[in-house]
C-alpha cells in the first residue's frame, strides 16, 4: 500500500464531484490511496507567464509546501503531490520548475510564506494520476482488477491542451500520447482515433465569449463520431463541462441530435472495477451516460 | 495588412524592450515561418494571425498590436510553443501583450457586467481562469 498526497483543486469539490469520488474509490482498490492534503487553497487554474509577476505564483508554491508536510504523515508516500485535474497540474508542476531553478523567485515568495509558518524547500514533485497509473501501478495491474470490461464502449481519448502543454507539464508525448489509450484499452474499452485529440475546447473563453467554445466543440465531436466514437473520455474537469454543457445546448438549438456522453477515465475505471455505480454522480452530466451504459449492459 | 510608413524611434523600441521585459523571449528570433498561425487552433478567429501579430512586435508597433484581437482570442494551449522551431514561448508573448493591455485597463472583462445565470451556472476552474486571463 502506497499513498499519496492528493491535491483536489476546486472544481472536484463542485461540479465534478464523480471525477474525485470514482479516482478516491479505483485508487484504493489498486493499492495507491489518495489522500486528500489539508488546508489547500485554489491553484489559481492558469499559471503566470509573465516573468515579472510573483503574485501569482505564491499559491501553488503554499500548495507545494503544505503538502511536503502532509507527506511526512503519510504511509510509503513518495515527495509528491498527485492531481487529477489537469489545470491544476500543470499549473503546479509549471510553478515547481520555474521556482526551483531560479532563487530570486523562490525567497520572496517564502517571504511570504512565513506568514503562515511556512517555507518551500523545493522537495517536491508533482504527479497527475494518470501518471501513476501508468509508472507506479501498471497497466497489468489494472487489466487484473477488471470485473467488468467495457465491451461496446468505443471510446474517443480527447487529452485537452494541458496535459500534453507545455513542456515542463507534459505528462506524454505532445504530438502522439498513449497514456489515456493504454488505460482505457486495459479497461476493455475500444479506443477510437480522432486527430483533434488535443484541439483546444477553447477552454475558459466559455465566460464571455461562447461563440469560440461551440465552434471548437462542434469540430471536436464531429470528428470523433466521424471516426466512430460512442463517447469521450477525458481528464479535464473544463474539457469535461464545455463538451459536456456545449453539446446540450446545440442540440436545444437543433444543431446536433447524436450526442456524445463525456466520461472522467477514472468514472471508466470505476465502472470497470465493479464500483457502486452512484459514485460517479452521472446526475451532475448534462448528457446522461447512463443510457449508453445501460444499453451495453455496463451498469 | 495595408501598407503605411512604419516609424521604428524610442516609443516603438520601449514596446518591444517591454514585452521582452515580461515574456522573457526574444521577439528576434521569430523567422516567420508561420507554424504558430498554421497550428493553431484559433486562427480563423483572429484578425491578426499569430505570426503576423509577432512580426507587428518586431516592429514595435504598440497600437496596432494592442488593437488587434490576436491575444484576446489566445487560450493559452500551447500548440505555437511547443511547436516553435525557434523554441520561442509565443504563449509568453501573447500574455505579455495581455499584461501591457491589462496594466493600462485592467477590466477586459467586467465580471459586474456577466449575467447572474451565468455566474451559477459556470464551474468556477472557468471563471477563475478568465478573471486570471482578463483582468489586472
Amino acid at each position: 500500500m502506497v499513498q499519496y498526497s492528493y491535491f483536489p483543486g476546486c472544481n472536484l469539490k463542485t461540479n465534478a464531484k464523480g471525477f474525485e469520488k470514482s479516482a478516491l474509490a479505483v485508487s484504493k482498490q489498486l493499492d495507491a490511496e489518495l489522500v486528500e492534503m489539508p488546508n489547500w487553497n485554489c491553484c489559481g487554474t492558469v499559471h503566470t507567464l509573465a516573468s515579472d509577476n510573483l503574485m501569482k505564483r505564491i499559491a501553488p508554491t503554499r500548495i507545494l509546501s503544505r503538502s511536503s508536510k502532509h507527506v511526512e504523515i503519510l504511509e510509503n508516500s513518495p515527495k509528491e503531490v498527485v492531481t487529477l485535474c489537469s489545470m491544476c497540474n500543470s499549473t503546479l508542476k509549471v510553478v515547481n520548475k520555474d521556482i526551483k531553478n531560479d532563487e530570486s523567485k523562490l525567497e520572496p515568495i517564502n517571504f511570504q510564506l512565513e506568514v503562515d509558518e511556512e517555507e518551500y524547500q523545493k522537495d517536491m514533485e508533482v504527479k497527475h494520476f494518470l501518471e501513476i497509473l501508468r509508472d507506479s501501478v501498471g497497466y497489468e495491474k489494472i487489466e487484473k482488477s477488471v470485473k467488468k470490461p467495457l465491451k461496446g464502449l468505443k471510446v474517443f481519448c480527447y487529452y485537452g491542451c494541458m496535459l500534453l502543454h507545455p513542456d515542463e507539464a507534459k505528462i506524454d508525448d505532445e504530438e502522439m500520447p498513449a497514456v489515456l489509450e493504454d488505460l482505457s484499452e486495459s479497461l476493455g474499452a475500444e479506443i477510437i482515433f480522432s486527430p483533434l485529440f488535443k484541439h483546444c475546447c477553447g477552454s475558459y473563453h466559455i465566460v464571455d465569449q461562447e461563440d469560440i467554445v461551440n465552434t471548437q466543440v462542434q469540430k471536436i465531436i464531429q470528428s470523433a463520431k466521424q471516426n466512430g466514437a460512442n463517447a469521450v473520455v477525458v481528464a479535464c474537469p473544463l474539457c469535461a463541462y464545455n463538451l459536456d454543457a456545449q453539446q446540450k445546448s446545440m442540440e436545444k438549438q437543433g444543431l446536433d441530435k447524436e450526442l456524445l456522453p463525456i466520461f472522467y477515465f477514472t468514472q471508466l475505471m470505476a465502472i470497470a472495477m465493479g464500483e457502486a455505480s452512484n459514485i460517479n454522480h452521472f446526475e451532475e452530466h448534462h448528457i446522461n451516460p447512463e443510457k449508453l451504459l445501460k444499453k451495453l449492459k455496463l451498469i | 495588412m495595408s501598407y503605411g510608413y512604419i516609424k521604428i524611434g524610442s516609443e516603438e523600441k520601449a514596446f518591444i524592450a517591454k514585452v521582452e521585459e515580461i515574456s522573457g523571449q526574444n521577439v528576434y528570433s521569430c523567422y516567420q515561418c508561420g507554424k504558430c498561425s498554421a497550428g493553431c487552433a484559433f486562427s480563423y478567429k483572429m484578425d491578426k494571425t499569430v505570426n503576423q501579430f509577432i512580426h507587428l512586435i518586431q516592429l514595435g508597433q504598440k497600437e496596432r498590436t494592442l488593437d488587434a484581437n490576436t491575444h484576446w482570442i489566445c487560450a493559452s494551449c500551447f500548440t505555437c510553443t511547443v511547436r516553435c522551431p525557434r523554441e520561442i514561448d509565443v504563449a509568453a508573448l501573447m500574455e505579455a501583450v495581455r499584461e501591457i493591455s491589462l496594466r493600462e485597463n485592467p477590466e477586459k472583462v467586467r465580471i459586474a457586467d456577466l449575467p447572474k445565470e451565468s455566474l451559477e451556472k459556470l464551474p468556477n476552474i472557468a471563471l477563475v481562469s478568465n478573471f486570471r486571463k482578463k483582468t489586472g
